[in-house]
Order: structure tokens, then sequence, then C-alpha cells
């Protein structure tokens, strides 16, 4: 693989510091089926998911995070008003993804999760 | 040597995704009314795995766990392994991502961990947070 250094990007009439799209890119992300056989469809920098029970999910990162002060930000479509996806740090290596209609934790069929901060 | 991102990210652009046959069944001795978990491994990460030259050995992430957030961690700029087979993928994924008190510290007499084909883990969720791990030599895993 070859290395391009470069300190900014341009198109010619914008400029961005490389920095600032390295530092705001996803780190990881992944695409589930949560229900039936739980299943991942597409995704990068996750070795796996575990599933822990109905609406809970563990995504396991295949390159740290450097801590745990990293976001996460997900989404499921669910027919009712009501519907939240909790998506957390809960430590370097794994992240943690849950799926809830009202107060009860819901299985979906397609569920997303994506990842930012700093890598270890 | 490149980080294990950008290992990833090549590794990603020319391989075809593998979806396992296995999942890992796993209960965990410190949580008794968890019900039990299943490990799900990701088709990109075992294309890799089976690939080899992307995944760092598994003691860099082992010795990885004992360092302070926001100190350098070892795996990321490690040496790659080379190909392994799928169910050497799968042992290498149990010590990465199953807590150790489930793989390697457990001591009592209840099987805790099984990998098992993925057409043994039960496709209705109904009662999901009621699954343990079968003790007996049964039809279903879960």
């Amino acid at each position: 693989m070859s290395t391009l250094s470069v300190s900014n990007i341009t198109d010619g009439t914008d400029t961005v510091e490389t920095g600032y799209v390295v530092n705001g890119s996803a780190k990881a992300w992944v695409n589930w089926n949560g229900t039936g056989t739980v299943a991942i469809r597409d995704s990068f920098s996750v070795s796996s998911i575990t599933d822990s029970g109905t609406g809970q999910y563990d995504p396991n990162f295949s390159s740290s995070f450097d801590n745990t002060n990293y976001v996460g930000s997900g989404a499921f479509a669910w027919g009712s008003n009501g519907n939240q996806m909790i998506a957390l740090p809960d430590t370097v290596s794994k992240g943690r993804a849950d799926t809830l209609a009202g107060n009860a934790y819901v299985d979906h069929v397609t569920i997303g999760v994506l990842y930012v901060g700093d890598l270890a | 040597m490149t980080h294990l991102w950008d290992r990833l990210a090549e590794a990603k652009s020319r391989l075809a995704p593998v979806q396992s046959k296995y999942r890992v069944l796993f209960e965990d001795p410190t949580q008794p009314d968890a019900p039990a978990a299943v490990l799900v491994p990701d088709p990109n990460w075992m294309a890799a795995a089976l690939a080899g030259g992307v995944l760092p050995p598994i003691d860099t992430y082992l010795r990885d766990r004992d360092v302070p957030d926001g100190q350098p961690k070892e795996h990321p700029y490690a040496e790659p392994i080379g190909a392994m087979t799928e169910e050497e993928a799968i042992e290498y994924l149990i010590k990465k991502d199953i807590p150790p008190q489930v793989w390697r510290d457990y001591q009592g007499n209840r099987s805790v961990l099984k990998i098992v084909p993925v057409e043994l883990i039960p496709t209705d969720r109904s009662f999901r947070n009621a699954w343990k791990i079968n003790q007996t030599e049964m039809e279903m895993a879960a």
C-alpha cells in the first residue's frame, strides 16, 4: 500500500485539512439483521457482534479506540413512535447498541450503528 | 508497518466477505441471571482471517487489555499473522471478543461455552431472554 502524505485536500475552491477528514471519519460501522438467526450484512473494523438478548447487541471492534470518549450513533426502523437506539461506548474494544420501542427491547430486521473517535 | 485500520480497509477492498458457518454460545459465570449470549462472526473479519496478512497475533490483543486507556497499544502496529482455518479463526475470536472468565478462568461443571453450527441456533427469538446453553446433547443448542 502506498501512502499519500498531505496536510490539506482541495478541489480548487475549497480546502480542508486532512486531519479534519481523518478525525471525522467513522472508525467502525456495522449493519445487521437482528431477527431470526442474527447475521451481519456488512461492516468495517468489526470482528463480531455479541447478541446478548432481545434488542441488546455489542459490536466488537477489530481496531480498538484509544479511550472510551468515542461516540456512537445508530438507527433502526420500527413501525411506531417512541423507538430509540442506544449507541454508546462500553470499552475501547466494544460498543453498545440497544434497540427499544418505548421502554421495551425489540429486535429488528435492519439495524445500523457507527462509531467515531480516536483509534489506539 | 501500516496501522491495522488501514490494513482492514485494504483487505475489504479486495476480499469477498465470508459468512461463518459457526456461532459461539456462551454464558458469563459472573452474570448468572443473564441469558446465553451468541457471538456472531463478522464476514469481512472472517475473510481477512482466512486470507492472512491482515490481523495481528491474538496475544497482542490480550496484552493490550492491561494497557490503560489513552496509552499506546501493541495490536495496531503488530506484524500480521498468516492465514487461519475457519476453526482457528473462531478460536481467535473467542479469545478476542469473549471475556476471559468464560474461556480461560471458569472452573465450574456447567458448559458455559459452545461452538455450534449456525443451524443449531434457534431462529424463533420469542423467548430470546430465556435462552440457556443446553447441558445435554439435544437437537437444539440453546
